[in-house]
């Protein structure tokens, strides 16, 4: 009784959560324009996908965007955990106390203080400004993940370097580093995913004539949305997908082969 | 020997806290200094200024005769083995050994000689290619002291290294590591708050309490003369009474005179009050009435070799007694307590708060 009642339950949740997302993957391989009915399996949404100039600009800009964010945003964030490192537990607390701040902060309050500031110092908007609001949003997630890898431990570790004669410079590249790769790894992947994901920010700060994927997708819906659209984005679900299963993957086979050459 | 190591007037406070209050401190070349204390009595930090890791507010440091005080700790020809080892999780076991020797540029047949050399000095033969994760606690431990050794500092420092180890392997490690001190023919500065630990290893021990050096003394004079109550406690187990001097060489305790060694000729002047420590061992049961006190057994407990009993005194406000002997005696039987005057141990009663107060005022 339990049992069945535990199993029942399992069965509504993964409806709830993945039968939306099978529609979308259904309806994107429709012959028909229809939402409603199923006419015959073809490819021809991810035809006109493929062919259309808006959605591959919108998909490049997405994606280098995310890049470019992801890429300086964790190169800042992780300058400031090491400056962190360096100050009084005080003055740490306070400013990550600050750090909490922009990640609770709601997305729409963001969009609008950034574009006004972009108003206010004459930058007109566009591709930059995009980028620079993602770099923003993305800096307090590489300090999350990459912060709590620096810790007394790894202090102890840097004083051994030390102790055995290394450079401060010597030290942090041969033991500092490798401690904070983890950290460093997960805040980029937590940033290009939280770039790829953002609709609002974006929407205020992207000003007329470029878009991301979802500000494209956003504006369709105005103008009556097209099938190429639910194939786009099951190409970005199944991406998304199969980037997970990697990064899920590949460490538990690391692990694996470690222990077997033991 | 000659000196290696001078703290000298070492003072550090940590936000306000008093940690070192003004430590003097000599150490000579192939010594095995222990630091002993309670937890939190300023230990760590006394090494970590020797290491260079900490500045000390006030006072110099010198090793061989030349101010290292502001020399970091990169320059200074001194390891340390860290408490929780700090070996470098992502490197084998030789990259961790090999580490400093890369470091100062040696070639590397040169490392590898030494890599092994070192291993086989801490028992470690053929663990090279280990990952730090795979080796056991007392491993690892190994594996700090071969990291340190091959650079061939002057001055090992050794931070509870074998605090996280159990009982028998503890008990193992001391031996080794008198013998690799021995075999190396370097000094030692060592920490712990293992009074044990501290009697069996070491040349000189430091006493220390609330960032004050207490006593310092072979062990033997630590354990038989101690010069305060607090080292006597800390010692062994041992009781621990106040007294008062009678006139020279008698001493009144809980209202019992005792013949003792000490006197006016050591600062012990007549109705001076004093600490007294009498030390289990130290008291001979006899027959009732032939000892210097009687007392009663209330509790017996066999540990190991000995038995460790509490025995209330009949006279004074019924003192319970801490005695060892070889000899079983029954709960409730009733025996006499007699105590060699060379073995009471008087001692100046610590001044009060008031006191050093106005002591340091002046
Ligand atoms: N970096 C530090 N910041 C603040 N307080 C410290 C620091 N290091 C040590 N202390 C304090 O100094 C005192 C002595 O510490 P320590 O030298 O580690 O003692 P021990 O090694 O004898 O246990 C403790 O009360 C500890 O909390
Ligand atoms: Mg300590």
């Amino acid at each position: 009784m339990k049992k069945a009642f535990s199993s029942i339950y399992m069965v509504i949740m993964m409806l709830f959560l993945y039968l939306p997302i099978v529609t979308l993957v259904v309806l994107s391989f429709n012959e028909s324009k229809s939402m409603a009915k199923f006419t015959r399996f073809s490819l021809k949404w991810y035809e006109e996908m493929l062919g259309s100039r808006m959605i591959m600009s919108a998909i490049k800009n997405t994606f280098t965007i995310a890049i470019l964010a992801a890429l300086i945003a964790t190169i800042i964030g992780t300058l400031a955990v090491i400056g962190l490192d360096a100050m009084t537990v005080r003055s740490q607390n306070i400013l990550l106390g600050f750090n909490n701040i922009p990640m609770l902060n709601a997305d729409i309050v963001t969009g609008i203080a950034l574009m006004l500031s972009f108003l206010l110092f004459g930058v007109s908007l566009g591709y930059k400004t995009i980028l620079f609001s993602h770099i923003t949003f993305c800096i307090p997630y590489v300090i999350l993940s990459v912060r709590p890898r620096m810790n007394k431990y790894t202090d102890t570790l840097f004083e051994a370097a030390l102790d055995l004669g290394a450079s401060r410079g010597y030290a942090f590249r041969k033991i500092i580093m490798p401690e904070l790769w983890p950290g460093i790894t997960s805040g980029f992947l937590l940033s290009f995913t939280m770039s790829v994901d953002d609709f609002i920010i974006t929407h205020f700060t992207r000003g007329a004539g470029i878009n991301t994927i979802s500000t494209l997708i956003y504006s369709q819906v105005k103008v009556g949305i097209r099938p190429s659209l639910f194939a786009l984005s099951t190409v970005i679900f199944a991406v998304a997908l199969i980037v997970l299963l990697v990064v899920n993957i590949l460490p538990g086979r690391r692990a694996k082969r470690a222990a077997l050459e033991v | 020997m000659s000196e290696l190591i001078r703290l000298e007037n070492i003072s550090k406070s940590f936000e306000d806290t008093n940690v070192l209050n003004n430590i003097n401190l000599t150490i000579n070349e192939n010594e095995f200094v222990t630091l002993l204390g309670p937890s939190g009595c300023g230990k760590t930090t006394t090494l970590r200024i020797i290491g260079g890791f900490v500045q000390p507010d006030s006072g110099r440091v010198y090793f061989d005769g030349k101010d290292i005080t502001d020399l970091p700790p990169n320059k200074r020809n001194v390891n340390t083995v860290f408490q929780n080892y700090a070996l470098f999780p992502h490197m084998t076991v030789g990259e961790n050994i090999a580490f400093g020797l890369r470091v100062s540029g040696k070639p590397e047949q040169y490392i590898k000689d030494k890599i092994k050399y070192a291993l086989n000095l801490v028992n470690l033969n053929g663990f090279e290619n280990r990952r730090i994760d795979r080796m056991s606690g007392g491993q690892q431990q190994r594996i700090a002291m071969a990291r340190a050794i091959v650079n061939e500092p002057r001055v090992l420092l050794l931070d509870e290294p074998l605090g996280a180890l159990d009982l028998k392997l503890r008990q193992e490690m001391q031996y080794e590591l008198v013998r690799l001190k021995n075999e190396l023919g370097i000094t030692f500065i060592y920490v712990t708050h293992d009074q044990e630990e501290a009697l069996t290893m070491s040349d000189t021990v430091v006493v220390m309490n609330n960032g004050l050096i207490q006593q310092m003394g072979t062990p033997e004079e630590i354990y038989n003369e101690p010069e305060n109550a607090f080292v006597a406690d800390f010692i062994g187990d041992s009781n621990i009474l106040s007294g008062r001097m009678v006139r020279d060489k008698l001493v009144n305790i809980n209202g019992v005179d005792f013949p003792c060694i000490d006197g006016s000729d050591n600062g012990f002047l007549p109705g001076r009050e004093v600490d007294v420590v009498i030390r289990p061992e130290d008291i001979d049961i006899v027959p009732p009435g032939q000892g210097i006190l009687n007392g009663t057994i209330i509790s017996k407990l066999f540990i190991g070799v000995h038995y460790e009993m509490l025995v209330k005194s009949e006279t004074g406000s019924g003192f319970e007694w801490l005695l060892q002997n070889y000899d079983s005696y029954d709960v409730g039987e009733k025996i006499g307590m007699y105590v060699k005057p060379e073995n009471i141990q008087i001692m100046h009663k610590p001044k009060s708060e008031a006191e050093q107060a106005i002591e340091l005022d002046l």
